[in-house]
């Protein structure tokens, strides 16, 4: 049978490339959508020379709503059918609300939200319904725990998880597995690695690496997992959370926000 | 000429002071303690008391040179007060660029390492490859931050080129910084007696006066902007040791020592650690390591600074000759 093939968004850096190293290394070939100037074309070049595995780029602002459709069309046009997609571009924050610009939250929840959901409606529409597909929906602990400085971050990814969990139910007959991946802090970025650097306690302890947290996605995502939570850690804050009182998970939130940026 | 280097006293610094005083610089040597041992003494070498992170101290030094080389950093694996290594590999290289700026230094030559990509998988990695792994290792998320100054300071018209060295090797003290010094060191003593998993791990080695050269290359035809792998060979674990032996004639008996059990002994080194402060021999970010190759390309460096690799037998003899001297 002929390769995979994955589209994964956000693939440049952080999470989305340690998730296309990992799709790479187990010779799946890849879509990668990231911004333009993000060093696309070198990390497909790395990727191709490494893993000798097909890899096609799309760079684009995932917030441009045409960008979808050209996308697929891209594909299209060159005979490629995707059988998995990775929803991972997304915007973070960590600050007060009043902080951020009203153009920033904007493009956090179309980034966060709408690029998600719109590209799912055409990587369905595309599937091979004699092959399994698989879709994997990048949410965060964020989006179950209220986080205080990721108000709109944390809402968006409760959307993911609704998002999620109900096609998981409405295609549960289906020939597409549909995972959520909710991982707690990840050592990525240079401005968290100042952050994550400050941490202590259980709040350090959250934090996972990057390679670790996409291994851990991609094996749970062929699995057929509905909800992957990487890292021993995070897996028992959810625990805790069902049955923990509202005033200790307090605590323990607090206990985040101590740490303060330093730039 | 007149030329700063920060770090005089470090195991690239002290050799770069050297090479440049006997070009007949002029080196205004940068350390925080004018009589420490691995200074050299040169009459082109002008010890400056100093920190980078004292700005009174460092405008003191840099003040009328016309280059700077920033080789300063806090190269160790582990340290008592994790903000050291922010405060002195990121914060210390703004201020030295800061600096740089407002007194107009001509150009600027700023040591980062190859550990900023850190693994790889199958081929050297080259300037343009991604980084494929997070930052667990201390040292190289200060380097890739105290890079990303660089970058900053690069476009706002800095004259300032990186370049990033591997594991270098060479005639020096033993220190903390000198890895290789100190495997070589404890094989002659008969104290290395271990081989990490089956001894087929890659590592890039590159000869300590290679890597000076390069230094100097770099300032003297690096673009503004760029990055230069200053590497040699790679090399495995096995051939390293097979290659002592050959070189020193002593056959001492290794023994390879599974990754499970390194990276169990790490995770215990880490509880050691972290309840009772004391240094740990090996920690788990270090053991995770060894399960991948770090082999690295000096192309564009040969190519565009005309940089040369010293054959790894030969640095290597050396470097043995050196170090049984000691």
């Amino acid at each position: 049978m002929s390769p995979l093939t994955a589209i994964v968004t956000g693939a440049s850096e952080g999470l989305g490339k340690s998730l296309a190293l990992e799709l790479a290394s187990r010779q799946i070939d890849l879509v990668l959508v990231s911004l333009p100037a993000s060093g696309l074309p070198e990390l497909a070049n790395f990727i191709r020379k490494n893993f000798g595995v097909e890899v096609t780029i799309f760079e684009a602002d995932l917030t441009v709503t045409e960008s979808y459709s050209t996308l697929f069309a891209l594909l299209k046009s060159e005979s490629i059918t995707a059988h998995i997609l990775v929803n991972n571009a997304g915007l973070g924050n960590w600050a007060w609300f009043e902080d951020m610009s009203i153009g920033f939250y904007k493009k956090q929840i179309e980034l966060n939200t709408i690029a998600p959901v719109l590209l799912t409606h055409l990587f369905l529409a595309q599937v091979d319904d004699e092959r399994k597909a698989y879709l994997l929906n990048v949410g965060s602990l964020a989006g179950r725990f209220v986080v205080p400085k990721k108000q709109v971050y944390g809402a968006t990814k409760s959307f993911i998880s609704y998002f999620t969990r109900c096609l998981q139910l409405e295609m549960d007959r289906s020939n597409i597995s549909i995972s959520l991946l909710s991982p707690g802090g990840i050592n990525t970025k240079p401005e968290l690695l100042v952050l994550n650097h400050n941490l202590t306690g259980i709040a350090k302890a959250t934090i996972t690496e990057p390679d670790r947290v996409a291994y851990e996605a991609i094996h749970g995502m062929f699995l057929g997992k509905k909800e992957i939570i990487p890292g021993g850690v995070n897996k028992l804050m959810v625990v805790l959370n069902a049955i923990l009182p509202g005033f200790i998970k307090d605590m323990i939130i607090k206990s985040k926000l101590k740490p303060v940026v330093k730039m | 000429m007149k030329v700063l280097v920060t770090g005089a006293t470090g195991f690239i610094g002290r050799n770069l002071c050297f090479e440049l005083a006997e070009q007949g610089y002029t080196v205004m040597a940068l350390c925080r303690n004018i009589n420490h041992p691995y200074l050299i003494a040169h009459k082109n070498i002008m010890p400056i008391k100093g920190d980078i992170l004292d700005m009174e101290s460092l405008t003191n030094a840099m003040r009328g040179c016309s280059q700077v080389y920033h080789t300063a950093a806090l190269a160790k694996m582990w340290c008592r007060d994790k903000n050291d290594f922010y405060n002195i590999n990121v914060i210390g290289t703004r201020n030295v660029l800061a600096l740089a700026s407002d007194l107009s230094i001509h150009k600027v030559v700023y040591t980062s390492t190859c550990g900023v990509w850190g693994p790889t998988i199958k081929h050297p990695m080259n300037e343009n490859d991604p980084r494929i792994d997070g930052f667990a290792i201390d040292y190289e998320r200060t380097k890739h931050l105290a890079e990303i100054e660089a970058r900053i300071y690069a476009e706002k018209g800095l004259n300032v080129i990186t370049v990033n060295p591997s594991r270098v090797y060479g005639e020096g003290p033993i220190t903390d910084s000198n890895t290789v010094g100190k495997m070589i060191s404890g094989y002659l003593k008969g104290k290395w007696r271990v081989i990490p998993g089956k001894g087929t791990q890659v590592s890039n080695y590159a000869y300590l006066p290679d890597v000076v050269q390069g230094h100097i290359a770099a300032m003297e035809q690096g673009i503004a902007g760029n990055r230069y792998i200053l590497g040699g060979e790679d090399v495995s674990f096995n051939t390293f040791f097979r290659t002592l032996q050959n070189i020193t004639g002593i056959k001492q008996s290794m023994y390879k020592l599974p990754q499970k059990l390194i990276e169990a002994y790490s995770r215990f080194e880490l509880v050691k650690t972290t309840l009772t402060g004391l240094p740990p021999v090996f920690l788990p970010e270090f053991a995770a390591r060894l399960r991948k190759d770090q082999k690295y390309s000096s192309q564009k460096a040969i190519t565009q600074l005309n940089y040369s690799i010293t054959p790894f037998a030969e640095g290597m003899a050396k470097t043995i000759h050196h170090i049984k001297s000691l």
